[in-house]
């Protein structure tokens, strides 16, 4: 990534989080993961995981390490657009 | 894990939030933290996690960065030893290694992790710390309290174990014919949205000194007592007499129609409810009950005139969706003759547009004149349960007779194709399916009403919904284990003998984002993981 992309991501972020967006976005995307099953999903294979292992076996660090690709692929198509969709808005009502 | 692990909070000054003047943190394996220092961790906690007030929001945009890499890399953590940030990928690590600070906190939520032992730490006092100034800082923010599953604590923890046989439906007794009321109960009890209501004790009665007279009130007590384990056929009788008190036609003791019962029962509901009715007695429909809340969902009517291509759109509450089944009497293409075999059918049949006839010309606003129109409904607004009526009974002049064909409906229904924005924008519904679906429009069944026998004799009976995938047929006071295969294939199953057939459905809606739906309520929704719908057949 070049130096400018970094600091224009790093802008975005302390814009998001000053005037408290990203907490808003935050909240909408854990309200859509939970609606569209996504959120149980992802419990039921972690439970899986650290049932496997047994609970005294495993760490936060493995356990994040082993969800995520699967986290990533079951987001549906529509929750990430629309998270998108809230970020364009939010800046370029910001630029105005 | 680290069990060594301790705060103690001492309440010294009520005056500062959460009483968290001073956190002790001690830790054997991280070494333990200077007690000058711990002051620290409740400003850390406060301030820069859960910042309380707008702006504090701008020194955390300033300082929860990583201090090594400078960016606002994912999970930052926070020294609880002395004042330094840095990312999770490594350099909050070399923190550590370099200091011998072992104990950090992670920023975004809350969690303290002990390098000695290279986990994260469960402590309860730090749980609910970070809970209430999350709380907090949200509630700042103008969001709503946060949707969190339910996890039982431990006397609930106790009590399940207590208790590991799950319950079956309470059977209801019948008196003379009502079995038709018994069936809509079922199927009521059965709705999680109204079942979380009137567990919860939501209901505020309106009969003030005389709750008697308040059929919510029975609801809630019936509801009580289904779910209270006691495994006795419950009477219905005061339920029938306050239904017979509030909606007279339904009065006497012959066979009634389910269908028309479920109406009139979410009718005197919704009028004993204390909602707030709509002000300007305009047909948008605002009122705040939970009948109207979870049962009503808006229906777009389209009236386009054909001679100057005008629209005039109307929008109307509905509670449940009336199918018609056989062949369409006044359609003149081909494919309309067909007759619906499945709930897709019909919903596609009810949604499509409907030329009204040169015998039924209407005055058109926009060319004022009397014009041959067609017309189209399509869902504005979806309800969160959502019921289906097949029109089984034809009544046509002197004809009474019922539609035997058997109509499939899936368990779970995807309704983006019948909404207002796809209909209007795709009247040619060949290219529905290439549509994606929204997952906001998906409903899973959890009851079904039949009824079995002819016109003027017969017999209903429900199959009902518990936990994700229980189902049980109800039979008055015989409950029996169904699979889901005999719910969808009731008529091969069960009532091709008997020449019966399935009338009414309902399904709920799969996810919910409804405006002014409390918290409690989406949460409770959400909660179910998936979703519900209710099919009525009369």
């Amino acid at each position: 990534m070049s130096d400018r992309s970094i600091q224009l991501k790093n802008s975005v972020n302390l814009k998001l989080v000053e005037t408290g967006e990203k907490e808003r976005l935050k909240d909408m995307l854990r309200q859509r993961l939970t609606e569209c099953g996504w959120r149980d999903e992802l419990k039921e294979h972690a439970k899986d995981i650290v049932r496997e292992r047994g609970l005294q076996k495993v760490t936060v660090d493995e356990l994040v390490k082993e969800i995520t690709p699967k986290g990533r692929q079951l987001v549906p198509d529509a929750v990430k657009r629309e998270l998108l969709a809230e970020i364009k808005k939010f800046l370029s009502a910001q630029s105005q | 894990m680290c069990s060594s692990f301790r705060v103690q909070v001492i309440e010294r000054d009520a005056a500062i939030p959460y009483n968290l003047q001073l956190l002790r943190l001690l830790h054997e394996s991280g070494g333990a933290v200077a007690e000058d220092k711990s002051e620290d961790v409740g400003r850390m906690i406060q301030k820069d996690i859960y910042c309380e007030v707008w702006k504090a929001a701008s020194v955390q945009a300033k300082w929860c960065v990583c201090s090594v890499c400078g960016g606002h890399s994912p999970r930052v953590h926070a020294c609880l030893h002395c004042i330094h940030f840095a990312c999770y990928q490594g350099h909050i690590q070399e923190h550590a290694t370099a200091t011998q600070h072992n104990l950090v906190v992670d920023v975004e939520q809350g969690q303290v992790l002990c390098m000695g032992c290279g986990d994260y730490v469960y402590d309860s006092e730090v749980r609910r710390i970070a809970l209430a100034c999350k709380e907090k800082s949200r509630r700042s923010l103008g969001l709503d309290t946060e949707y969190r599953a339910w996890a039982p604590d431990a006397v609930e923890m106790t009590l399940l174990q207590a208790h590991p046989k799950r319950r079956r439906p309470t059977p209801n007794s019948t008196i003379g014919n009502t079995c038709f009321m018994s069936c809509i109960i079922q199927a009521l009890t059965h709705t999680p949205l109204l079942r979380d209501y009137f567990l919860s004790d939501r209901h505020v009665c309106q009969f003030n000194n005389d709750s008697s007279r308040c059929l919510v009130c029975e609801i809630a007590r019936l509801f009580q007592e289904f779910y209270s384990g006691n495994k006795a056929p419950l009477i219905l009788h005061k339920l029938l007499h306050l239904i017979w008190t509030h909606a007279r036609h339904l009065a006497g003791y012959e066979q009634q129609d389910a269908h028309e019962f479920f109406i009139a029962a979410l009718d005197v509901l919704h009028r004993h409810c204390q909602g707030n009715p709509p002000s300007n007695g305009d047909s948008t429909h605002t009122c705040s009950c939970i009948i109207d809340q979870i049962f009503t969902g808006g229906l777009q009517s389209d009236v386009v005139c054909q001679a100057c291509n005008g629209v005039s759109t109307t929008i109307d509450p509905f509670w449940d969706i009336s199918l018609d089944l056989g062949p369409c009497p006044y359609s003149t293409s081909k494919t309309d003759k067909t007759v619906p075999t499945s709930l897709a059918d019909c919903l596609d049949r009810f949604t499509r547009p409907e030329h009204l006839g040169s015998s039924a010309k209407i005055k058109c606003n926009g060319c004022q004149s009397y014009q041959e129109s067609t017309k189209q409904l399509t869902m504005k607004k979806l309800p969160i349960v959502c019921s289906f009526h097949l029109k089984r009974f034809e009544h046509s002049n002197r004809l009474h007779k019922k539609i035997s064909t058997f109509i499939s409906f899936p368990e779970h229904l995807d309704m983006t194709p019948f909404m207002s924005t796809r209909r209007n924008n795709n009247n040619n519904h060949n290219g529905i399916t290439a549509h994606p679906t929204d997952i906001n429009n998906r409903y899973s069944l959890f009851a079904v009403v039949n009824h079995v026998g002819s016109l003027d004799a017969g017999h209903y009976t429900a199959f009902v919904r518990q936990h994700r995938d229980q189902w049980y047929k109800c039979d008055d006071h015989m409950i029996t284990r169904a699979t889901i295969q005999d719910v969808l294939q009731s008529e091969g199953r069960y009532w091709s003998m008997t020449e019966g057939f399935l009338e009414h459905g309902g399904y709920c809606l799969a996810s919910v984002v409804v405006a002014g739906l409390n918290s409690m309520l989406a949460g409770a929704h959400r909660n179910q993981g998936n979703w519900y719908l209710v099919i009525l057949q009369v």
